[in-house]
């Protein structure tokens, strides 16, 4: 290994076993953090994003299981720890903040009491110098008067203000890998650009890596260094922002950004990719996304193509790249796009 | 202005509380006063049979037996306010005065039973909560299930032939041993099985009911914030889940009150236990006016007086019932100002 990575996945496959049958989750992925990097992991609802988090935190439902590949935070493979040592990790090195900020913070305990819970897992601090830190954690994520708010249930913070709280939870105990699980998604836009540029600012001053899950194109970009489209179970194509949003290779990439508002004229209809993502259930023999591709070729319905590379950051699995491949010259908003 | 409502409050819930008790009288004079069977037989035995129907009436006359059912409840009541409930009929003796002899005896037997029922309750359900699925949880309600649909009585029982009659280990009957009443050691021995037979038929009850709160608790989303955290699922569910569930138990504790004080009336009968479930029984069963208007009043204003307290502890608990109000107040004052 060259450099160490804060986080690693290596050809990572779960599944539920469900009454009904297994539900092939995440089918396969890899990918990689560098220490300080934001990575977000864009795809439609069901592709597999949370379930991807929460499978590093290893906070899965007890029907879920790993059946192949390994994870591995700062160079240690964690796929087979026990819950005893993810508790270890969870709170000091791991991370997470979730999608709704109303419904994260437990409502009977105030906001001072969840922050010192958190601070004193790594350092066992005075009931005071937990209370200075955690004044200052709320001064971080932008909270005022943080000392006088202590002692406040949630329910006397405004949505936005409760998702900075769970933020400053979540920072409580300088994680290096912070796992963002839509954390914008339930707020208004003004917010949601608020909360971006404190991640940014987060990560600036403390050198936080942060996967950030995402379905808005939008956030991505002005958050990401690096951008990794999921569909189906399946990391589709990965490379650095502006790989993605310039020069992105992957038909069903194309999708995403054709159907961004921005990208269609004035007065025409807002584009969308036909159809739905397959069942899980039973997902479908070659690549599950050659239903809905307008640039379909006939093998993607009998393999599922392999990872070709584009360049060393960039990588897109679709048959369009092998090189028997007809040329195929992607929609216009995707080659010439101004973000 | 908060002083002013607190006031308000309290002198509220003194009205719900009186007129409760008035209500509650009303109804056990009557429906004991239109109950058949002849009161006079409690107060002179067998001699009744042989008055004449002259002496018969003189003697309903002397106890107050006399005229129509509301003209003796106003008279009671009359009585009863200044603190005279009159004599019970069986023991000729003032009724607060058997009663003070004897709610010792079931105030011990029913508190100590109620701290263990509800301790263990806990227990279990945070048992049950923390290996949910696994076979221990699935064991715990099977048997919780079987066991509380033992009835009192019958448990009674058979504990008494097991531990009393065939091992010989433990009093089956009575509070204490004749002459034993100050020995703590005796008082408690004959405490055993009527507690037990208490808390074999309550426990399970609360603990599935708090369990399921729990379970319902463990499925909210800042517990997965708690995990997130780095802590083990105990130290959630005793101090995250716990706290969220905490005004659930105080009003099922409060319910509960009435509950587990008539399950000691069951005991009682069965060990022979003096205490006021067997003297209320009795005085059923006797007639005995007097002293069943007291009991049911005692138990009452316990049942009432509980679900008032149960109130005051959870706005204590969960700061947002208290809040909601406060908050209410301060936007009051606010707009008024």
């Amino acid at each position: 290994m060259i450099k160490e990575n804060s986080l690693e996945i290596r050809h990572l496959s779960l599944s539920f076993d469900t009454a009904a049958g297994e539900i092939e989750a995440i089918r396969d992925i890899s990918l990689s953090l560098h220490h300080g990097e934001i990575l977000a992991l864009v795809g439609e609802s069901g592709c597999g994003k949370s379930v991807l988090c929460r499978s590093v935190l290893k906070l899965l439902p007890r029907f879920a299981r790993i059946k192949q590949g390994n994870i591995f935070v700062k160079g240690m493979d964690i796929t087979k720890y026990t819950e005893k040592q993810m508790q270890e990790l969870r709170g000091t090195i791991l991370s997470m903040v979730f999608q709704n900020p109303l419904t994260t913070l437990n409502p009977s305990m105030s906001m001072g009491a969840q922050l010192r819970e958190a601070i004193c897992r790594r350092q066992k601090l005075s009931r005071q110098a937990a209370d200075t830190r955690a004044a200052e954690l709320l001064q971080l994520v932008g909270i005022d008067h943080g000392m006088q708010r202590l002692t406040l249930l949630p329910q006397a913070f405004s949505g936005g203000q409760r998702q900075r709280c769970a933020l400053a939870i979540a920072l409580a105990s300088d994680p290096e890998v912070l796992l963002a699980d839509e954390p914008t998604t339930a707020l208004d836009v003004t917010v949601q650009m608020q909360i971006l540029d404190l991640l940014k600012d987060v990560r600036r001053q403390t050198g936080l890596s942060i996967v950030f899950v995402t379905h808005d194109l939008g956030v991505a970009a002005r958050l990401a260094d690096r951008v990794g489209i999921m569909y189906a179970g399946k990391l589709v194509e990965i490379g650095t922002a502006d790989e993605i949003f310039y020069d992105s290779r992957h038909p069903y990439t194309w999708g995403l950004l054709s159907a961004l508002p921005s990208a269609v004229e004035q007065g025409q209809r807002l584009k969308a990719i036909e159809g739905m993502p397959p069942d899980m259930l039973c997902p479908p023999r070659g690549d599950a996304f050659a239903d809905r591709n307008p640039y379909a070729l006939n093998i993607d319905y009998e393999e599922a193509p392999p990872f070709f590379e584009i360049s060393p950051t960039h990588q897109a699995a679709t048959w369009l790249l092998d090189k028997r491949a007809p040329c195929v010259v992607p929609p216009l908003c995707c080659r010439q796009r101004e973000l | 202005m908060n002083f002013q409502k607190m006031y308000h409050t309290i002198w509220c819930k003194l009205a719900v509380f009186v007129i409760a008790m008035g209500i509650l009288s009303i109804a056990v004079f009557y429906v004991s006063s239109y109950a058949p069977g002849d009161p006079l037989q409690s107060f002179y035995g067998e001699r009744v049979e042989q008055m004449s129907p002259a002496e018969h009436e003189a003697a309903r006359q002397r106890l107050g037996l006399d005229g129509p059912v509301y003209q003796r409840y106003l008279s009671w009541l009359h009585h009863a306010v200044q603190g005279d409930f009159g004599i019970s009929f069986k023991y000729k003796e003032p009724a607060l005065d058997v009663i003070r002899a004897l709610i010792g005896n079931t105030l011990l037997l029913g508190s100590i039973s109620y701290a263990i029922v509800f301790i263990l309750a806990i227990g279990l359900a945070v048992c049950c909560a923390l290996h949910e699925d696994t076979w221990i949880d699935r064991a715990i309600c099977k048997i919780g299930t079987i066991v509380f649909y033992l009835p009192a009585f019958w448990v009674g029982l058979v504990l008494i032939l097991l531990f009393n009659v065939n091992l010989g280990w433990l009093p089956g009957s009575g509070a204490y041993d004749p002459g034993q009443s100050d020995n703590v050691l005796n008082r408690l021995e004959h405490l055993v099985l009527p507690m037990l037979v208490m808390v074999i038929s309550h426990v399970w009850y609360y603990a599935y009911m708090i369990r399921n709160k729990l379970l319902d608790e463990t499925r909210q989303e800042y517990v997965f914030l708690a995990k997130v955290k780095g802590f083990s699922r105990f130290y959630i569910v005793c101090t995250h889940c716990l706290r969220n569930v905490a005004p659930t138990i105080v009003s099922i504790m409060a319910v509960s009150v009435n509950h587990i004080l008539g399950g000691t009336y069951v005991v009682e009968a069965v060990f022979s236990y003096p205490g006021i479930g067997h003297l209320s029984i009795e005085s059923a069963k006797y007639h005995d006016y007097n002293l069943l208007m007291l009991i049911v009043l005692i138990t009452g204003a316990l049942v009432i007086a509980s679900g008032l307290i149960a109130q005051a502890v959870n706005e204590r608990i969960d700061g947002r019932m208290k809040t909601a109000e406060g908050g209410a107040s301060w936007n009051r004052s606010h707009r008024s100002a």
